[in-house]
């Protein structure tokens, strides 16, 4: 394998590594945000359980999140491949762009579901006790959401950039 | 005597494991109603399963089909597809929450008259 400078041996490297991150911190953050509202809502189901399905909304987004991680996770991996024949076809600026796109929807991941979480938690026992608290906390809930998916957005964007 | 009445009158642990057997419900009453109904479960089944197959059953039936390879525009097409699985939970919590309240209200109007 011919060692170029502009595709040296190690550029896999960061590529398998932006994968590695999207997948590790989007899991944490969407771990997070279940974890935290979770609790919330096992405190609000043994006081109010007509309202656990109401409830389960920042469960669902945490999934997102997650979601978000995997589609950037397998978009990277399909252009990752072994090198074949005597040229390396993957470029340093294709894996500096893949550990960006890693990074992005990770650490936005992280943000977002850390935000969820916190959100979650009071939000719902909130809305135990007074119910106009709903929307808002739906509001709010879609806000922390929207970080992941300023993330992904970047990071589909940067994406495009490795076909030229 | 008196270990003979007790025998008789109370049932031992072997004929209570009977009853669990076949059906509680048939021969004594307890109220074994889910604290949550089926229709809650299914529809909390349903989007669970949503949530896993829908965004990335939809990148790989779109990517070669629909975008013709482009994966970024397959990408983006399940990230929205999970965001509008998250919305049709939103509506179907609302739309809970109101036919919970009209039953309230049907019950209490019941009760008035």
């Amino acid at each position: 394998m011919a060692d170029s400078e502009l595709s040296p041996k190690f550029a896999p490297f960061l590529g398998m590594g932006g994968i590695a991150a999207a997948m590790i911190f989007g899991s944490a953050g969407a771990a997070y945000g279940t974890a935290k509202s979770g609790i919330g809502i096992a405190g609000v189901g043994t006081f109010r359980p007509d309202l656990i399905m109401k409830c389960l909304i920042p469960v669902v987004m945490s999934g997102i999140i997650a979601v978000y991680s995997l589609v950037i996770s397998v978009l990277i991996a399909q252009d990752l491949m072994p090198p074949s024949g005597t040229e390396s076809h993957y470029s340093l600026f294709n894996g500096f762009m893949h550990l960006a796109c890693g990074l992005s929807v990770g650490l936005t991941g992280l943000a977002a579901g850390y935000c969820i979480g916190i959100v979650g938690d009071k939000g719902v026992r909130s809305y135990m006790l007074q119910s106009r608290i709903f929307v808002g906390m739906v509001l709010i809930l879609i806000f922390g959401e929207v970080l992941g998916l300023y993330g992904l957005i970047v990071a589909l964007i940067l994406n495009t950039k490795s076909k030229g | 005597m008196a270990t003979k009445r007790i025998i008789s009158q109370e049932k031992s642990i072997l004929e209570k494991d009977n009853h669990i057997g076949s059906s509680p419900a048939a021969s004594e009453k307890s109220n074994i109603a889910p604290a949550v109904p089926a229709s809650v479960i299914f529809k909390l089944l349903a989007f669970t399963f949503g949530m896993i197959v829908i965004p990335i059953g939809s990148y790989y039936v779109t990517v070669d089909n629909l975008f013709s390879g482009n994966s970024t525009y397959a990408g983006a097409l399940a990230a929205i597809m999970a965001n509008v699985v998250l919305i049709g939970y939103i509506l179907v919590a609302m739309a809970e929450d109101q036919s919970d309240r009209e039953e309230e209200k049907r019950k209490e109007g019941k009760k008035d008259k």
